[in-house]
């Protein structure tokens, strides 16, 4: 009886939810965002809506109401019984310089004294590429991931595992060579560029990477360090080996060294380098034996006769991780809870990259707090 | 007790309660008739009352944070039989020096540290201190080698600890391989000397980092009123619109204090160019507007869109002396509403305790030398505490209004650019001053120095803008911040880029 009682107390909180006003993210002077009645963070990117799934789940209300963390930084809260499980996320905007960014804590409370095995997903728009530790939406860093982010996810493959920018078209060859050469992609703040490529375990093979610098016209600026599982590593400066808009190749005899089955490629900025933004324009994996000529790579000539063929940056380019739903498996102990913290780009910003920004969810908590301290609450 | 004091040095108002007694009080006491202008700076709750007339004294706008160090001696057990330092080496009587020195560094710096009282001998006594520490969590450790085999404890400190790591390891207890892997690690820096001042100079990077986390910047530009903290350096960016200034400075009497300083700038001045008596009381109204506005904004430090304050007339004299005076005083004051290069002034303020001047870098292309030229450079180059550098009174060389110092900077002395190009990545490089030089025959700004670059072989490769001049090598200890704090530091090419040609 009483249980039922609950049941409908619960069920009237959130149909008064339904018709309820959403709740603002704010932090001062900053544009707001807002968690909505079903507890979907609004931003000016999506609707980021939390999910949970798993045995004995069960759909259940959300309630949505503003709260404090600390007792101080405004927040929007949602609420959701679910069977043996309770959902509580969490959102507040950090004052990070210099728009901010929404923190998203997803909570979940093991409540029927049973150890529980569940799924958190996160819902966001199916464009949205994955990495290692960030979402991006073109080259825009969207999400920032948890630490225990993606560890059980299928991996495809073949694609990049980085946190490297796609700019596509940002390559200008001035001389007949293959479609590759118009894109690239960039590892922004000196983050190396990093693919990987499944193959018969402790196999060899011929890989290829491609270049071409379209913004010095000076040598010795965007040097890179170039490195393929099981070869020789190789150091390149484009504009000093090839020139401006000039596309060239490098030739590296790869074996899958440490027999995962995966032949891993990386890029990053050489030591000394001025400019720290490494670039791959492409990838050919070719079979081992006679290493293919460099220029007839170039010039797009044996592309179609490539093992993997990849137009870095291009339209067919790839992460390694499936995209759609971010999907968390928790085994949380009977009565206890698990949380998982998100960055979320607010309007007009970006999440930090875990591999370039040392935020960390407690620094961003005592951002907001530092800054509340001397503001008047909302 | 605050007084207005004719010795207006940062150092001044140390027995003050905190800054928002201090003004209070003054206003209380009627320094000035308060009500003249009836003008209160406060448009939020974020701010506090200042009224036109009030003495802001500019020693209670410098961060004065709390700063806590964790201290050890790591050993092995006694008695040492064979391996470095030896057994000759009297454990007790360099722990006993050390102590004092330490001791004495803390006092002068205004720093606590929390030393065990006994050395720690084994890898169980780590984990404890680092037990300990965990309770009240200092801002760093600081660890003192007496053993070279102590060494693999430094990895379990550093990782475990997660806070700054300070090696000291006094000439016999490491190798180049020890001292290579320790530096490797990520937030220590590591000191192999007998040079005491090395350590001290550690401290003071704790220092300034705790500075940095304690201090407000008021970014003055635009028409927008936010607050955000930078990251890595913790610095609190208050974004106030460009307009509060000169609205400010429009109610700013022309008080005691701002006649004394502007009799004060003309007495002093090397020589006077320009300015008239009248610009010398206004860019003393415009100091006097700015230190009110920190006060009331609750701010240590500023950086304002001043060219466009200028370009649109809203004030009869840029702030370029006014600035002056604050970096004089240790209160970092930007130009532009440059975010890092004020950061950058700031570091050489925390760091080094000396003013230097973010500058627009011209290359001398004839004697391969670099022209470094702004009109804020502050006077006390050698120190706050040390007699100014002598000074010339100028006017603004672009807007021909107003104030501004060329600073005459002592030929044969060395000095250091500095920038962070954003709050991960800083700039360091170092030279030799020249020569100064003069406008006219030279346009651009008053304060103009030749530097011959270290290590660079063509000019025209010098990395950055606006990177921040001041005197003294310190690429060491500028470097050593970086590598407490995560930054990458990086420097000019010494080859040339323009030895293998190549065309734009």
């Amino acid at each position: 009886m009483k249980k039922t009682a609950s049941l409908l107390v619960l069920a009237l909180a959130a149909s008064a939810v339904a018709a309820a006003d959403p709740v603002e993210i704010c932090s001062p002077g900053l544009k707001p965002s807002q968690m909505d009645a079903e507890g979907r963070l609004v931003e000016d990117w999506a609707k980021v809506g939390v999910k949970l799934f798993g045995e004995g789940v069960a759909d259940g209300p959300i309630r949505v109401e503003a709260t404090k963390v600390d007792g101080r930084i405004p927040a929007a809260e949602a609420l959701s019984p679910r069977g043996p499980v309770t959902l509580r996320w969490t959102a507040y905007r950090a004052p990070i310089w210099p728009v901010g960014v929404d923190v998203l804590t997803v909570r979940v409370e093991e409540a029927a004294g049973q150890p529980a095995d569940v799924t958190v997903a996160l819902d966001v728009p199916a464009g949205v590429q994955l990495g290692p530790r960030t979402a991006r939406l073109g080259r825009r860093t969207v999400l920032t991931l948890p630490e225990e982010a993606l560890k059980e996810q299928p991996l495809r493959e073949w694609g990049y595992a980085d946190e490297a920018a796609t700019l596509a078209g940002w390559g200008k060859p001035d001389v007949k060579c293959d479609p590759a050469f118009r894109n690239i992609r960039a590892g922004m703040g000196g983050v190396p560029i990093v693919y990987r490529f499944s193959v018969t375990p402790k196999s060899a093979a011929n890989v290829v990477l491609g270049f071409c610098e379209s913004h010095w016209a000076e040598p010795a600026k965007r040097p890179l360090a170039c490195r393929v599982e099981g070869a020789t590593p190789q150091q390149v400066d484009p504009v000093a080996a090839w020139g401006r808009h000039k596309p060239g190749a490098l030739v590296f005899a790869a074996r899958d060294e440490n027999g995962d089955g995966r032949l891993e490629v990386a890029v990053g900025p050489a030591p000394g380098a001025s400019d720290r933004n490494p670039i791959l324009s492409a990838v050919w994996i070719f079979p081992p034996g006679d290493p293919p000529k460099p220029e007839k790579v170039v010039s797009g000539a044996l592309s179609a006769a490539a093992i993997r063929y990849v137009d870095v940056g291009g339209e067919n380019d790839q992460s390694i991780y499936p995209p759609g739903k971010l999907e968390y498996r928790l085994k949380i102990p009977a009565g206890e809870a698990r949380e998982l913290v998100f960055c979320v780009a607010c309007p007009g910003g970006s999440a930090p990259s875990p591999d370039s920004s040392p935020w960390t969810p407690e620094t961003l908590r005592q951002a907001a707090a530092e800054v509340w301290r001397d503001w008047p609450q909302p | 007790m605050c007084t207005h004091h004719s010795d207006h040095s940062p150092n001044a108002c140390q027995g003050c309660f905190s800054r928002r007694d201090c003004v209070k009080l003054l206003s209380l006491a009627g320094l000035g008739a308060a009500a003249a202008g009836g003008s209160l700076l406060r448009a939020a709750e974020a701010q506090e009352d200042v009224a036109p007339t009030d003495y802001v004294d500019p020693a209670t706008l410098r961060p004065q944070p709390e700063v806590r160090f964790g201290a050890a001696f790591l050993e092995l057990p006694r008695p040492y039989w064979l391996g470095w330092p030896g057994t000759t080496y009297d454990l007790d009587g360099h722990q006993k020096e050390y102590r004092g020195l330490l001791e004495q560094s803390a006092k002068r710096l205004g720093v606590k540290v929390a030393l065990e009282p006994k050395p720690i001998s084994d890898i169980e006594g780590v984990g404890k201190w680092l037990a300990g520490v965990g309770r009240q969590p200092p801002h760093a450790l600081l660890v003192m080698l007496q053993e070279i085999h102590t060494w693999p404890w430094i990895n379990q400190i550093a990782e475990e600890s997660g806070l700054p790591v300070v090696v000291f390891a006094p000439v016999g207890t490491a190798f180049t391989g020890h001292v290579g892997r320790g530096s490797r690690l990520p937030h220590t820096h590591v000191i192999s000397s007998l040079e005491w001042p090395a350590v001290e100079a550690a401290m003071q990077m704790v220092r300034a980092k705790r500075r940095f986390e304690e201090t407000r910047l008021l970014w003055i530009r635009k028409d927008e009123r936010n607050e955000t903290v930078m990251e890595r350096l913790g610095v609190k960016v208050r974004a106030i619109p460009r307009d509060t200034f000169n609205l400010e400075f429009d109610k700013q009497p022309v008080t005691s204090e701002v006649k004394d300083l502007a009799s004060d700038l003309r007495k002093k001045a090397h020589k006077i160019v320009e300015p008239t008596d009248q610009d010398t009381v206004n860019s003393m109204r415009a100091y006097a507007t700015a230190k009110r506005l920190l006060a009331a904004e609750k701010a240590n430090a500023l950086s304002m869109d001043c060219l466009g304050m200028v370009r649109a007339n809203l004030v009869p004299t840029p702030p370029c002396g006014a600035w002056t005076m604050l970096q004089d005083q240790g209160i970092t004051a930007g130009c532009e509403a440059d975010l890092f290069g004020a950061m950058s002034l700031m570091m050489t303020s925390y760091l080094l305790d000396r003013p230097g001047y973010m500058n627009d870098p011209v290359p001398e292309t004839y004697k391969n030398l670099l022209i470094a030229a702004h009109c804020t450079s502050g006077t006390r180059l050698e120190g706050f505490d040390k007699p100014p550098a002598p000074y010339v009174l100028r006017d603004h060389s672009e807007s021909s209004l107003g104030v501004a110092m060329q600073v005459l900077w002592p030929e044969g002395q060395p000095v250091t650019l500095v920038r962070f190009s954003n709050a991960n990545e800083m700039i360091i490089d170092t030279g030799k001053v020249v020569s100064n030089v003069q406008t006219p025959p030279a346009g651009g700004c008053r304060t103009s120095v030749e530097i011959q670059m270290d290590g660079i072989e063509d000019c025209r490769d010098v990395k950055g803008f606006h990177q921040v001049v001041v005197l003294g090598n310190h690429r060491r200890q500028l470097q050593g911040f970086c590598d407490l704090y995560g930054i990458t530091h990086v420097r000019s090419p010494g080859q040339s880029t323009f030895a293998a040609g190549g065309t734009v």
